[in-house]
């Protein structure tokens, strides 16, 4: 068996605020594998995008172990971090404002070869950006360009080039295609997928659009209010989810094809996802679980494999 | 049917700096009694545009009417003036918006906002507007509705503000309901609540919906007919089946096919439109999908395609139906 490229163990972030702390991400833990794409999901508020910028360390974690390389990152020293953290990229939701406007193309995708000294001369330096840009569909022209002359595709183009530059194993993407229309997001999943394919990288895909997440990862984790509830590779959880906030999340995508969406039942949750300053105890989901039962309410339920491969967090099953 | 809406040849531009942009160009479509019409398309393809215009909300200048009518109940709205259109707005016709977290005044409680439009087009007196404006709060399902009309916006989570804006757009039993991207802000498990409140409201109140959105998987569950819209025209229309079914138009296919499906296998490429849609400061001559059209042909570059009828309720404006059309490939819809 293929080891982990990173292993994350019991990761928790809290944040303190007024009326005590938010458990952003409590206590999560998984292992992703070389080359593979691993998707999270949930709804907005229950901590992905915290839990994805906990990993690469964007957040200093409260509690928990990163371990890369048999190392576990969150001891490093800064200076140690910064050799390691060229491994890690992050390719941000908003192409918007994420590239600085006053700053061209190519000081934006060579700003981590700069950081990183990443090369002797000028010319170095702008050839690497070129080829950066080529790989991702651009070209030479757009070199002198600002942000603004770009539309939001080629924007997360730029952003992906600039994630690419020191040649990383393992890149966040936190819902890189969300701001973008339809007929843009398939092209800019399929240059991840390429680019996946031809540099052996390893994602973290992280999204609410559970369709998109499907197509795209091998693994997908589910999370609500700081925990995950349910993790499988994404075939299995897609045509057999356990926990019932999967089943209810599965239920809720409109399917486009009227014949088959006029037809299904949806499982509704009543209200909306709670509050996750001071979290009571036992399982985040009780409140609006339609199968809850007293335990539900005084335990956490243990994260266990339940099938080959397939984890789950709930008492009921 | 009985005709609620009827659309004209709308032409709505933008005069800017650069110079004027064209960004409805000649539609023309009609919503029935209690029909749900779903108008999809890429972000600047217009839809948008076309609803502000039906409600003129759009700023004037820079935006102003280049032609068409908007026929509702027999009046053309276009040639009223801005006090009947007041009457009008809110009224017969609401507009439920995108945001829901920038479209409630923050200064101002829930229930004083929902019954507004109440106060002012039927003179209400506070004690009735106030109980009327918790009777809206529990048409829409707001928990504690008695509590919940003296709070102010940030007090509510997204989906209960768009709730509220559902219950302002409502309160006047408007005849047609103008949603602009109701859902696009709201989590899946949230949106499912807001479309199935909007269904039910829908059934109460005979009431017509427009529903714009990007979304194919809203369309398919909601609307009964679709119109697809793009670089600011028309170019199907049709039954939700005929349009999901008995795709006609090369945009239309490529847009359902760009949608990854549960169903789909994750060996398939995902299929991409290549480029971007056109610049509407400078329209393309003919075409306007011409540049991204893998069935492209030498005629679709400077002249523009009519809407042809393949039945009573479906149109696509395409080359490719001509009968003259090379059908070799027609139906290629992938590959390019």
């Amino acid at each position: 068996m293929t080891e982990p490229l990173i292993s994350a163990r019991n990761i928790k972030k809290y944040f303190d605020v007024a009326g005590g702390q938010l458990k952003a991400v409590d206590g999560i833990s998984f292992d992703i594998y070389p080359q593979e794409t691993f998707g999270l999901v949930g709804e907005s508020g229950c901590g992905k995008s915290t839990a994805g910028r906990t990993i690469v360390r964007l957040y200093e974690p409260t509690d928990g172990e990163l371990i890369f390389n048999g190392k576990n990152i969150y001891k490093l020293s800064r200076k140690e971090m910064q050799d390691v953290r060229r491994n890690f990229q992050i390719v941000f939701q908003d192409p918007y404002a994420s590239l600085n406007p006053r700053m061209t193309v190519e000081d934006i995708v060579a700003e981590p070869l700069d950081v990183h000294q990443a090369y002797k001369t000028r010319e170095e330096r702008s050839e690497r950006v070129i080829e950066l840009l080529r790989l991702v569909g651009l070209g030479e022209e757009h070199v002198l360009r600002f942000p603004h002359e770009f539309s939001g595709g080629q924007r997360q183009r730029v952003g992906i080039a600039r994630a690419l530059a020191l040649n990383p194993k393992f890149i966040v993407c936190d819902e890189p295609i969300s701001a973008l229309d339809v007929s843009i997001q398939a092209q800019v999943v399929n240059l991840l997928k390429n680019l996946q394919d031809k540099l052996g990288l390893t994602y973290m895909f992280i999204a609410h659009d559970l369709s998109m997440v499907r197509y795209i990862s091998d693994r997908v984790g589910v999370m609500y209010l700081g925990h995950m509830m349910e993790l499988a590779e994404s075939a299995e959880l897609y045509s057999n989810p356990i926990h019932p906030y999967t089943k209810a999340l599965l239920s809720a995508i409109p399917i486009p094809n009227p014949e088959i969406q006029r037809n299904r039942k949806r499982i509704m949750l009543e209200g909306d996802v709670p509050s996750p300053i001071n979290p009571k105890e036992g399982c985040r989901f009780v409140d609006r679980c339609s199968c809850a039962t007293d335990i539900c309410r005084k335990e956490t339920p243990v994260f266990v494999e339940k099938k080959e491969k397939h984890f789950v967090a709930c008492h009921n099953v | 049917m009985e005709k609620v809406l009827e659309v004209k040849d709308l032409k709505i531009s933008f005069k800017t700096f650069f110079g004027e942009v064209e960004a409805v160009r000649g539609i023309s479509f009609t919503v029935g009694k209690k029909e749900t019409v779903a108008v999809v398309g890429e972000s600047g393809c217009g839809k948008s545009v076309t609803a502000s215009g039906i409600m003129q909300l759009l700023p004037m200048p820079p935006a102003f009417f280049k032609g068409g009518e908007i026929i509702f109940n027999g009046e053309n709205l276009l040639k009223k003036s801005e006090k009947q259109m007041q009457a009008i707005r809110g009224n017969k016709i609401s507009m439920v918006f995108q945001d829901p977290m920038t479209s409630l005044n923050p200064t101002m409680k829930i229930g004083k906002q929902i019954v507004e439009g109440l106060v002012k087009h039927h003179k209400m007196s506070r004690e009735a507007a106030e109980n009327k404006a918790i009777e809206m709060l529990k048409l829409v399902s707001v928990p504690q509705p008695e509590k919940r009309v003296n709070q102010y916006p940030h007090e509510f989570s997204g989906g209960m503000r768009q709730r509220v804006m559902i219950a302002l757009a409502m309160v006047c039993n408007p005849q047609l309901l103008i949603a602009d991207e109701p859902t696009t802000a709201l989590d899946v498990t949230v949106q499912a609540q807001i479309l199935e409140l909007m269904k039910k409201l829908q059934d109460q109140m005979d009431m017509s919906i427009i529903l714009i959105t990007h979304d194919l998987g809203i369309v398919a569950d909601m609307s009964d007919r679709v119109v697809v819209m793009y670089a600011g025209q028309i170019v199907e229309v049709g039954l939700t089946d005929e349009i999901f079914a008995n795709t006609k138009h090369p945009y239309t296919r490529k847009l359902l096919a760009s949608v990854p499906r549960l169903d789909m296998s994750k060996d398939e490429p995902l299929y991409s439109i290549d480029g971007t849609p056109p610049d509407l400061y400078i329209p393309p001559k003919g075409c306007s999908f011409y540049d991204r059209c893998s069935e492209a042909m030498k005629i679709c570059k400077d002249h523009v395609p009519e809407l042809d009828e393949h039945s009573a309720t479906h149109q696509s404006r395409c080359w490719l139906n001509h009968a003259m059309a090379f059908k070799g490939n027609s139906r290629a819809g992938g590959e390019k």
